[in-house]
């Protein structure tokens, strides 16, 4: 999206209130969603609860095409379609919706920069794990990744798909990067949000802000998602305040309402 | 200067111009980090070798280990104990991993469009002076090669659709190092370094990433000016500059300073030889007076004429 058409887009967003038949999109959850979609897609539902914002979850089997930036997911609110986390939540503030308003400079600062940790280590792990290791590639990925359409799309897609991810990895410097260093990556990462969050219940204390989402969305992914080895999930299970800082959220946002 | 170690470290690295001690954000990086941990390398510089194309630079080479990439660097120099970071808190060291993320993914992109993809800056600043740090005939061929890399790895990471296009992403990674630099100017505030009175391995990546974009002569950058507007990340690179890279700045400067100051001496030396010789000539000339009086009279005789 250009920069006149955000700015457009803002202004519209800030006319109309939030509807109630607010849709979000994202791939079959039962059998094509990878993890990395799984975990975006959650981080932008936990983000919306928190804000109170009604939205439908809605599988379709096309949804990275229908997506204005080819990426998981994206939301159909009124007459306006945004994808992924950062644009929409500069969407939900334009209508006057946001989690971060109450803290200062510095901490929006320190909230931005833990936000791009867990996409720069957490989302690069999950697609290295997803398209570069063969096992899961071939048992999990492919298969998932092609499941609705007949052969031979769905291998050519899934194939495409696999050659553009290890493109990027080459380009970013972790082609050349084995299966336990991109574990003990994960490991340093969960170490460094352990750390920042401490004894707290969010990031910034008594508040949850869109840095809590992202991180909830990828965390929870990965422990309840299964893959060939549950190496991943044994990670971040080190770590006791990130368990319960999962099980908060899902508990204060996800259960009270299913009920 | 590493000789009394048990092992001497060489890094491999671009050489500096621009008032900087390298112009490549990379070497820049541990550059740094080796001035602030006391760590002794011999910088030796990869201009006009084979190694502009053979070579990953920044590299560190120890005894029989060749260290690439900048994050490797430092983690092999704290295990040498040369630890810039080690007065940091946990929850510090976790600060210093987000701000880098934040760095890696918000403003490299705009950094390396800036340099090598921005065609105005490419062709008048970029080109010109690797092609001319580069044996030939590696200079018809190190700089596309650096501009490709640049360009591909900028439309992987922040290309949209898998049929991307430069001019789709430009506004967006623009806007985005922009606010980038704003977010580290909050955090630096009025204080020297990151975190608290010494420097760590988060300032050597900051000003790896910002000194090439505040010193060099950019022909158009919308990122360099509004790098020049945040005073506290400028005198931050500056600070940096003098404290830790002025032994050789300096010199570098008296260098030039006597040089030209010689070149001046020679200049005004030919010059009042000239003149000399000139007056020398003047007065030695059977023009000069004997003869004004002559013209005189030539002019009175032929004036009435």
């Amino acid at each position: 999206m250009s920069l006149a058409a955000e700015a457009f887009v803002s202004q519209m967003a800030a006319a109309e209130p939030w509807p109630e038949n607010a849709t979000l999109y994202q791939p079959l959850k039962e059998d094509q969603i990878l993890l990395s979609d799984c975990a975006s897609s959650l981080a932008v539902q936990a983000y919306l609860r928190m804000c109170g914002l009604p939205v439908q979850v809605v599988c379709r089997a096309n949804a990275e095409y229908m997506s204005p930036s080819g990426k998981i997911p994206f939301i159909h609110v009124g007459n306006q379609v945004v994808s992924e986390l950062g644009p929409i939540v500069q969407f939900t503030r334009a209508k006057g919706h946001s989690l971060s308003d109450g803290l200062d400079d510095v901490q929006r600062a320190e909230m931005k920069a833990y936000m791009e940790l867990v996409n720069n280590m957490l989302l690069t792990a999950e697609l290295y794990i997803q398209w570069c290791d063969d096992a899961t590639a071939a048992e999990i990925s492919r298969p998932r990744y092609g499941s609705p359409y007949s052969w031979p799309l769905g291998s050519i897609l899934a194939y495409q798909k696999k050659w553009e991810v290890r493109r990027k990895m080459n380009a970013i410097g972790w082609g050349g990067k084995s299966l336990e260093q991109v574990y003990e990556d994960v490991s340093q990462c969960c170490q460094a949000l352990s750390q920042r969050l401490g004894t707290q219940p969010y990031f910034f204390n008594k508040q949850p802000t869109e840095l809590d989402a992202l991180v909830f969305g990828h965390l929870f992914t990965i422990l309840t998602t299964r893959l060939t080895s549950s190496e991943l999930a044994e990670r971040i299970k080190s770590f006791s305040n990130l368990l319960s800082f999962c099980r908060r959220i899902e508990q204060t946002y996800f259960e009270d309402r299913s009920s | 200067v590493g000789s009394n170690m048990a092992a001497a470290m060489e890094l491999r690295c671009w050489g500096g111009d621009w008032g900087l001690p390298s112009v490549h954000t990379e070497s820049l990086v541990v550059l740094a980090y080796t001035k602030f941990s006391g760590a002794k390398v011999t910088v030796s510089p990869i201009d006009w070798t084979w190694k502009t194309i053979t070579a990953t630079v920044p590299e560190l080479l120890c005894g029989n280990s060749a260290v690439q990439e900048p994050a490797q660097i430092l983690n092999f120099l704290r295990k040498q104990r040369f630890n810039a970071d080690y007065d940091l808190t946990a929850r510090q060291g976790a600060d210093t991993m987000a701000y880098i993320a934040l760095l890696e993914e918000k403003l490299q992109p705009a950094v390396l469009h800036t340099f090598w993809v921005d065609a105005e800056n490419y062709a008048n600043l970029t080109r010109p002076w690797f092609a001319s740090r580069s044996p030939f005939p590696l200079n018809f061929l190190v700089p596309s090669r650096h501009a490709n890399t640049a360009l591909s790895r900028i439309l992987l990471t922040k290309g949209e659709a898998p049929l991307h296009r430069i001019t789709e992403v430009e506004g967006k990674i623009y806007s985005d190092a922009k606010e980038c630099l704003n977010l580290l100017s909050y955090r630096l505030g009025t204080a020297d370094y990151f975190f608290g009175n010494s420097p760590t391995s988060l300032d050597a990546f900051v000003f790896g990433f910002l000194a090439p974009l505040h010193k060099a002569g950019l022909p158009s950058s919308p990122l360099q000016s509004h790098l020049r507007q945040l005073d506290n990340l400028t005198r931050f690179c500056d600070n940096i500059l003098t404290v830790y890279f002025s032994t050789e700045s300096p010199c570098k400067i008296a260098e030039t300073m006597d040089a030209n100051l010689q070149k001046l001496t020679q200049l005004v030396n030919k010059e009042s030889n000239l003149i000399e010789k000139m007056d020398d000539n003047l007065r030695s000339s059977p023009q000069h007076k004997p003869h004004r009086p002559d013209p005189k009279p030539g002019a009175k005789s032929s004036s009435p004429a």
